[in-house]
């Protein structure tokens, strides 16, 4: 991976919308490995993605942004570890409809906190419109009790747009992360 | 939670306990056997020692969802078995076809394992299972 390119993660429980958004923003034909989906008690969905799903952007500054899809499902846990090597932040989906959604933020954002540290993630909350509860306000204060900075959006993955928005949160994340890490190196 | 209930019968589930039997009786050098469902949940299992069913469903899962996106990607046609070769044996895995839940077949094998007579036998074990829940 050279400087110039980011390799990142999308995660987020069972039909959040990672394929979705990854499908929606890249450059190339994104990897999908969707297979057909016998959980239908947590999902009504056909498919569900038990590999991952690759996608690329390429910024307009030059910068590649290398996108990986975790499966949602917790039994998956060993392909979040493997697809988070080298990561530099996380596109953390959250469905508002789902019945805890504050608990699959505080789920996710555990299972990748060596790669978040404290900021370099953003949340994207999708469904708000519809399920207004819990509301961006109560993300904010869980994100607190966690001891993270991280911004929380609504979304809808679907539009192309709105997941380049949540990448450009996430790439200043990055970015304001690294400028504090090497500051901090510059002082001691 | 035990999702396959939903897609495959007690007699679906009996057949196919009764085909790993027979494989696992036939092949000597197979040390484990395990069916799952292509979504990562376990069916049956004939498994030794401390392995976990359920965590090795869902990477069989992983292992067979990557295997056809790159045979896609690399244009060589559709995936058919993947062959893991370890330092202590073999793994390998193929999918068994149903009418509702496309399922896996992961077949653990010993070193000394002469690999294409279980591919054989793995294969004949697929094709009658396939053949048997078609038919149903």
């Amino acid at each position: 991976m050279t400087e110039r390119e980011y390799k990142l993660i999308f995660t987020g429980s069972m039909g959040a919308g990672k394929t979705t958004a990854i499908a929606a923003v890249s450059d190339v034909t994104p990897v999908r490995t969707e297979v057909s989906n016998s959980d239908r008690a947590t999902h009504a969905k056909a498919t569900t993605t038990t590999g991952l799903d690759y996608g690329e952007v390429t910024l307009p500054g030059g910068q590649v942004l290398r996108l990986f899809g975790t499966p949602g499902q917790a039994r998956f846990h060993f392909m979040w570890d493997i697809l988070g090597k080298g990561a530099l932040g996380v596109v953390l989906l959250v469905d508002n409809s789902r019945p805890d959604p504050l608990d699959d933020l505080r789920e996710y954002m555990q299972a990748f906190a060596n790669i978040i540290g404290t900021s370099r993630a953003v949340v994207g909350v999708g469904k708000l419109d519809q399920h207004p509860s819990p509301s961006l306000d109560d993300y904010h204060e869980a994100l607190h009790e966690l001891g993270l900075q991280v911004p929380v959006v609504s979304t809808d993955v679907r539009r192309r747009e709105q997941v380049i928005t949540l990448l450009d949160i996430l790439f200043y994340q990055i970015e304001a992360a690294d400028e504090s890490a090497r500051q901090g190196a510059a002082w001691a | 939670m035990n999702a396959m209930e939903s897609v495959l019968s007690r007699s679906e589930e009996m057949v196919i306990r009764h085909h790993m039997e027979a494989l696992m009786a036939r092949e000597q050098e197979i040390c484990g056997l395990l069916v799952s469902t292509v979504d990562g949940f376990r069916v049956a299992a004939m498994l030794t020692g401390e392995l976990s069913a359920e965590k090795l469903s869902a990477m069989a899962s992983s292992l067979l969802a990557i295997n056809e996106a790159v045979c896609q990607e690399s244009s060589l046609g559709e995936c058919r078995d993947l062959v893991i070769e370890a330092s202590q044996g073999r793994i390998l895995l193929m999918d068994i076809p149903h009418p509702a839940q496309k399922l896996i077949l992961t077949v653990l094998c010993r070193a000394k394992v002469t690999m294409g007579q279980v591919l054989w036998a793995a294969r004949g074990c697929r094709e009658s299972l396939g053949q048997l829940f078609h038919t149903r």
